[in-house]
């Protein structure tokens, strides 16, 4: 059975097949490079799109420069404005900064003085001057005192 | 592209087991050429495609027949069932000499053409191309035991087909 089928398989195997057209290798060689030439001038015709492009830009600007130019300039003015706007102005940064100690002491002045006037206690002062507790210190500082 | 010597040398090298191969599966003089010659413009198109390749007749062979799969299913019902007489318009092998050795041929032939197109581009392969079932595998993307069964489905219907005229001729000689 093998044998049968071996046998068939080689005789199968015999047989010749077709031989690909003597003129076809020409025809195909030439085809290809019929492609690869057009494949070439299609690459070549889209370039020539981009610059046929940005030449009707060219020519759409330049016979007016001064204008365009000026409209450049409109821009650049709207969007230094814009700009500005944008960024925090000088009195705001200054009303944000913290206080110097020249005008804390002032303000501290002014505040003794006005309750000098208004018989107020000076809350402000006196909470600076006042002496601290001695109870208040470490233990062993405490030890001092109390021998002394 | 790769220089038109490059393209030259793919053709002499491999047009002849591309045309056998697309001829069987086509069917039609035609459609083979223009199938060998979308091959070879595909290759000098993207000549990256065969970069790294170690078996350029596989990857030639993979390219022709994804091609003529694609042909096969743009074809409609009338093309398919032109498909299946095929064998009475084109036959995929040489005349022969001898009548009887014809006879076989054109019946060889004939059952090649019922057979569906996978086993038939297996056969094919295995047969008049001499490539193993892992090269068979490696060319038309599939497992290497799918190609040998159908190889072998291939074979035993072709042998059912034939076996009276085998038969014949074996007595005769």
């Amino acid at each position: 059975m093998n044998d049968e089928k071996e046998q068939f398989e080689q005789r199968l195997r015999h047989q010749t097949v077709k031989q690909v057209p003597a003129g076809w290798r020409a025809e195909i060689l030439a085809a290809v490079a019929d492609d690869a030439r057009n494949q070439r001038s299609e690459t070549i015709r889209k370039m020539t799109l981009a610059e046929a492009l940005m030449r009707r830009v060219r020519e759409l600007l330049w016979p007016h420069p001064a204008a365009w130019a000026g409209l450049a300039a409109v821009w650049l003015f709207v969007f230094g404005i814009n700009f500005s706007m944008r960024e925090e102005s000088p009195a705001l940064a200054i009303k944000t900064s913290p206080p110097s100690p020249e005008e804390v002491s002032e303000l501290r002045q002014q505040h003794r003085l006005y309750a000098e006037l208004v018989g107020m206690p000076d809350t402000v002062t006196r909470d600076v001057k006042r002496p601290r507790d001695p109870l208040s210190k470490p233990r062993s500082e405490r030890a001092e005192i109390l021998a002394a | 592209m790769p220089a038109g010597l490059e393209i030259e040398r793919l053709y002499d090298q491999h047009a002849q087991p591309l045309y056998a191969f697309l001829l069987n599966l086509t069917r039609d003089e035609a459609d083979t050429r223009d199938l060998l010659q979308e091959v070879f413009v595909k290759i000098a198109r993207d000549p990256q495609l065969l970069h790294g390749i170690r078996e350029e007749r596989a990857f030639l062979i993979r390219l022709a027949h994804n091609a003529a799969i694609d042909l096969i299913r743009r074809r409609g019902t009338r093309e398919r069932t032109r498909e299946n007489f095929a064998a009475e318009t084109v036959s995929p092998f040489a005349p022969a000499s001898d009548p009887d050795e014809e006879t076989f041929r054109n019946n060889l032939a004939g059952a090649l053409a019922e057979l569906p197109a996978e086993q038939r581009a297996v056969a094919h392969l295995k047969l008049w191309e001499g490539l193993t079932f892992e090269q068979i595998a490696a060319a038309l993307e599939i497992p290497p035991n799918t190609a040998a069964s159908r190889y072998r489905y291939a074979l035993d219907k072709m042998r059912e087909r034939l076996r009276p005229l085998y038969e014949e001729m074996k007595k005769a000689e």
